[in-house]
């Protein structure tokens, strides 16, 4: 029997790393999910290791590798990857291919938000959270450990509250002192929660949502997603049902696998990248008082590419 | 005799060589050129300056300390119809305490708008000059600016399509002979050779580019270091890049004497500063059905944060989708490229489907 096609997707976020292999149908073959812990090369050996396993390489054979996320040019330089692409449209991509229908797809990260606004399956517009990462799954994590839960149990907390406490949202600083405030008033827990929930939702659709027509079919997704008392805030704000893709964490992942598939180049990728040795440096360039850094990554000692120069000057040999 | 005034007005963009040509063609005094912008610059621009004013105002103040640590003597700062026309009385001040010893011309105390009072402004240069030979150069740079701005409007339109990379040859060529000449002639010959130059590349054009039209405050949108070189990194992408805003189109060429009337159905009022003008401008491409708008501002820029409400209007009645930039002091343009690029995809994407 000869081995079909397969693509891998991956993207490194600055908290969590994904990956995802598909077929030619959009079939997922292997997924993972696992933490960044501020170390993209090792969470993406780690993360192929793990895909490894689930994957059977007799029937199937990766010709086609896409990377996403923050990390991208890092981890697409690392994997030898054939297509590396920004996040928004990887999101969009893979969200657009699974729910055809969608008009808005809401997004929270660990450090970002973005909002994609779609038409016939295709993105016309979007905005993406600037120079602030105010409520966003970094905030929902610190807080989670202030009232010392896991992240993961807030949804639950949330949803038992009736009386959600009011949190100024605008800024996770304020936001965080309002609501140590509030804590030493005595107010229960899963009002709390339930409160922080809600300032997460109302500072997105302030913020990163501001001027924009959210139309249903709504599909919320990022790491936040998983959090059912945000996915209830957003509904209550919104007044329509929201969509939460059991994938959805996977869905930028999705998206640069289907992004590889399309394009027309092709690699034969064989997970001996595991085994190698990366090494990233950074030098100051000195050419001029720009002072570029540059970012130079290197297998087993030997460099393989490098970025962070504005001009020729910077350039590594 | 006295020594020669040396002059330097604060980097901007490249508009530094009409002030070259007034100060030494005109006031027989010396120019001196601050260093390109740099990371430096913008350091010690941040260090002195108040935490919360905009870009601009720390990117200037740094110029002008690099152009006295390069021998200047005397500073120009120029004004404008934000709190611009504040900056060079407080980044006077603080040169001052920093301990420099300088001439300062503030042009927001002549702000008149009537060449009389710009040369009764920069008649402290050379006060023995003629003042007829100091007014036929400030002609003469007003023809200079026109054809820099000709010139670059051409090369940002044209540039993404020249895979040969003969284009950016010669617009740095062009640049630096705006530094260099001394006469009307010199600028014309430079402009007509750069022209001549420019129609012999053969450029790799689709009939239909993807158009993007740029728009934003005053010194963000022009200046290219301070926006992180946004209209190259767009041509790089094989775009054809579309930018109104410049001393031509808002000083010299100002014959829309009408922007607010023209912009009735989005804003009633002014909002200060560049906002009516921006709002001409976005609805001026949205009409010419370009592909996308980029607003490129400084952070803490009131006038263009203004505006945003405006232009989600224009953004949703024309169905032309807008990119929102706010610059802040940044070392890494990570972040910018990846916002660039969704941009660009999904621009491209709605274009493909609607072919």
């Amino acid at each position: 029997m000869s081995t079909q096609n397969a693509f891998l997707g991956i993207d490194v976020g600055s908290i969590s790393t994904k990956a995802v292999i598909i077929d030619g149908n959009n079939t997922i073959l292997a997924q993972e999910y696992i933490w960044t812990e501020g170390n993209p090369i090792g969470a993406v050996k780690k993360l192929l290791g793990l895909l490894e396993k689930q994957f059977d390489r007799k029937a199937w054979q990766i010709t086609g590798v896409g990377a996403t996320g923050s990390a991208r040019r890092l981890v697409g330089a690392i994997v030898g990857a054939t297509v590396v692409k920004n996040e928004i449209t990887a999101h969009a991509v893979g969200t657009t291919t699974f729910h055809p229908e969608v008009r808005t797809i809401l997004e929270i990260g660990g450090q970002d938000s973005k909002i994609i606004l779609v038409e016939n399956g295709i993105a016309v517009d979007y905005a993406m959270n600037t120079l602030c990462a105010a409520g966003t799954g970094a905030f929902l994590s610190s807080q989670a450990r202030r009232l010392g839960i896991e992240v993961e149990d807030m949804g639950g907390y949330a949803l038992q509250s009736t009386h959600p406490t009011l949190i100024a949202a605008r800024c996770t600083v304020f936001a965080e002192s309002d609501l140590v405030h509030k804590i030493q008033m005595g107010h229960p827990r899963e009002d709390i929660i339930a409160g922080v929930c809600r300032a997460v939702a109302s500072n997105y659709i302030n913020n990163v949502g501001k001027g924009k027509r959210i139309c249903s079919p709504v599909v919320f997704q990022g790491g936040v997603s998983k959090n059912v008392g945000v996915v209830r805030a957003f509904e209550d704000l919104l007044g329509c049902p929201v969509v939460v893709d059991e994938n959805g964490h996977l869905m930028g992942a999705m998206g640069a696998a289907i992004l590889a598939k399309r394009g027309l180049k092709r690699t034969v990728f064989d997970f001996s990248v595991e085994n190698m040795e990366f090494v990233t440096r950074e030098r100051n360039c000195g050419g001029c008082s720009n002072n570029c850094e540059v970012i130079c990554v290197y297998r087993n000692g030997s460099l393989i590419d490098f970025w962070g120069n504005r001009c020729e000057r910077g350039a590594v040999r | 005799m006295k020594q020669q005034r040396k002059v330097a007005l604060p980097r901007y963009g490249e508009y530094n060589c009409a002030l070259k040509y007034i100060v030494e063609q005109g006031f027989e005094a010396q120019c001196v050129l601050p260093p390109p912008l740099s990371r430096r610059t913008e350091d010690l621009g941040a260090r002195n300056s108040p935490d919360l004013v905009c870009t601009p105002f720390k990117t200037t103040l740094g110029s002008m300390i690099e152009a006295l640590e390069a021998g200047a003597d005397t500073i120009i700062m120029v004004h404008g119809a934000c709190r611009l026309n504040y900056f060079g009385e407080l980044q006077e001040q603080i040169l001052r305490d920093l301990g420099y010893s300088f001439e300062f011309i503030n042009l927001s105390l002549y702000n008149t708008g009537k060449m009389r009072d710009l040369l009764k402004a920069l008649k402290v240069i050379n006060p023995r000059c003629s003042m007829v030979k100091a007014a036929r150069a400030l002609y003469d740079a007003a023809q200079m600016v026109e054809h820099l701005d000709d010139t670059t409007s051409f090369y940002y339109e044209n540039c993404g399509f020249d895979p040969s990379g003969t284009y950016s040859k010669i617009y740095r060529n062009f640049i630096a002979d705006m530094y260099d000449a001394r006469n009307l002639s010199e600028i014309r010959e430079a402009y007509r050779s750069a022209n001549r130059a420019f129609a012999d590349v053969k450029l790799e054009k689709p009939r239909d580019p993807i158009r993007i039209g740029i728009i934003g405050d005053y010194y963000t949108v022009m200046d290219p270091f301070s926006n992180l070189e946004l209209e190259q990194k767009l041509a790089d992408m094989g775009v054809e890049v579309h930018r109104l805003m410049n001393i031509t189109n808002d000083m010299l060429r100002n014959s829309e004497k009408n922007k607010q009337a023209s912009v009735r159905a989005f804003t009633e009022y002014s909002m200060g500063a560049s906002s009516t003008t921006d709002i001409w401008q976005a609805q001026n491409f949205a009409e010419r059905a370009f592909d996308g708008l980029i607003q490129v501002k400084s952070a803490f820029c009131m006038p263009e944060t203004d505006i945003m409400p405006v232009l989600a209007n224009l953004s949703r009645d024309y169905k032309i989708p807008v990119l929102y930039l706010t610059y802040d002091s940044q070392t890494s343009d990570v972040g910018l490229m990846t916002r660039l690029e969704a941009f660009y995809d999904m621009v491209d994407m709605r274009k493909k489907v609607a072919r």
